[in-house]
């Protein structure tokens, strides 16, 4: 990789065009920032450079449905015992997934650079689309359960992601990423969840009983409201 | 509308003369103290920074976090303090 140090304050200008990045005039203060921006654009510029499967580039559900063909495969050989079962159901909340795709994508698109820093190593053939994936899967399920996303700072949503993306994708990402090192170690928790699923359960059967309790003890109303006075 | 806090409406409210850099919106001891030592001692040299940013908020909150050190909360309000500043004077 160049040294973006070394370039006169005129080729990073020319490289800020080339990327398209809006910026300003390059003064000392200013130039850190652009350097950091060009190192991010250019590294995800080569991403699709490395990968080697086709037609990756226009859209985004074509590619990861295609890759998400190829995992369906290798699971089906492991057998039918349980395995199936999740991966199918997993199946059609995907293609909801791909529709409702576009919004929840395009609001994140300023916290994707932030992300993408943080995942600044090796694999990055494989790391932003993981990460798309990612943050899909958040999207949606942070609106099926808003009492657990509210108020949540922003630091604590990679973990969601993490988390998240081992209980749904925990099968095929070993499969088909090869440097999925990282992947496998997100596998080691068994269910994924933040709050354990007999937890929830437990608050529901509460809730749902109090409302019983509530509604049972309500004044009933089956006395007539005509009743004369007596 | 947002909730702003009461720094925010004072900052915003008049020409930001010579206040410190810690009278800006989401800029406490810390974050003032990291600002000044990068030379940034006066809120409006960071003014002159985020007018050097062309007023872009984004660039202007990735530019903060870098610098200062801040978290995404402080240095996006810092940058629609700044921003609204910039709408009633500039």
């Amino acid at each position: 990789m160049a040294a973006l140090r070394n370039k006169s304050d005129q080729e990073i200008k020319d490289l800020l065009n080339e990327y398209g990045i809006k910026h300003g005039p390059l003064v000392d203060t200013t130039r850190p920032l652009y350097e950091k921006k060009l190192k991010e654009a250019m590294a995800k510029a080569k991403v699709p450079v490395t990968k080697p499967s086709p037609d990756r580039t226009f859209y985004r559900e074509d590619q990861e449905e295609v890759t998400y063909v190829t995992y369906q495969t290798p699971v089906r050989s492991e057998g039918p015992s349980g395995d199936g079962k999740p991966y199918m159901r997993s199946r059609p909340e995907y293609s909801e997934r791909d529709r409702v795709d576009d919004k929840p994508y395009s609001r994140s698109r300023p916290e994707y650079s932030e992300r993408d820093r943080v995942d600044d190593k090796p694999y990055s053939r494989s790391r932003p689309e993981y990460s798309e994936r990612d943050r899909v899967d958040d999207k949606l399920y942070s609106r099926s359960r808003p009492e657990y996303s509210s108020g949540r700072p922003y630091v604590d949503e990679p973990h969601v992601y993490n988390t998240l993306s081992s209980s749904s994708y925990s099968k095929p990402t070993p499969v088909v990423k090869s440097g999925g090192g990282v992947v496998k170690k997100e596998n080691t928790t068994s269910s994924g969840r933040l709050i354990p699923l007999w937890i929830q359960f437990l608050v529901f059967l509460i809730l749902a009983g109090f409302l019983y309790f509530i509604f049972t003890n309500m004044e009933s109303a089956e006395s007539s409201p005509f009743n004369r006075i007596q | 509308m947002s909730t702003t806090s009461q720094k925010h409406r004072d900052f915003v409210a008049e020409p930001m003369g010579d206040k410190p850099v810690t009278a800006l919106s989401g800029i406490g001891e810390v974050l003032g103290k990291k600002l000044e030592e990068q030379g940034f001692d006066r809120a409006f040299v960071v003014l002159g920074q985020y007018l050097l940013l062309r007023k872009d908020g984004e660039l202007f909150t990735e530019w903060l976090k870098d610098t200062s050190g801040a978290n995404t909360r402080n240095a996006t309000s810092c940058s629609q303090c700044l921003r609204e500043w910039c709408d009633a004077f500039l």
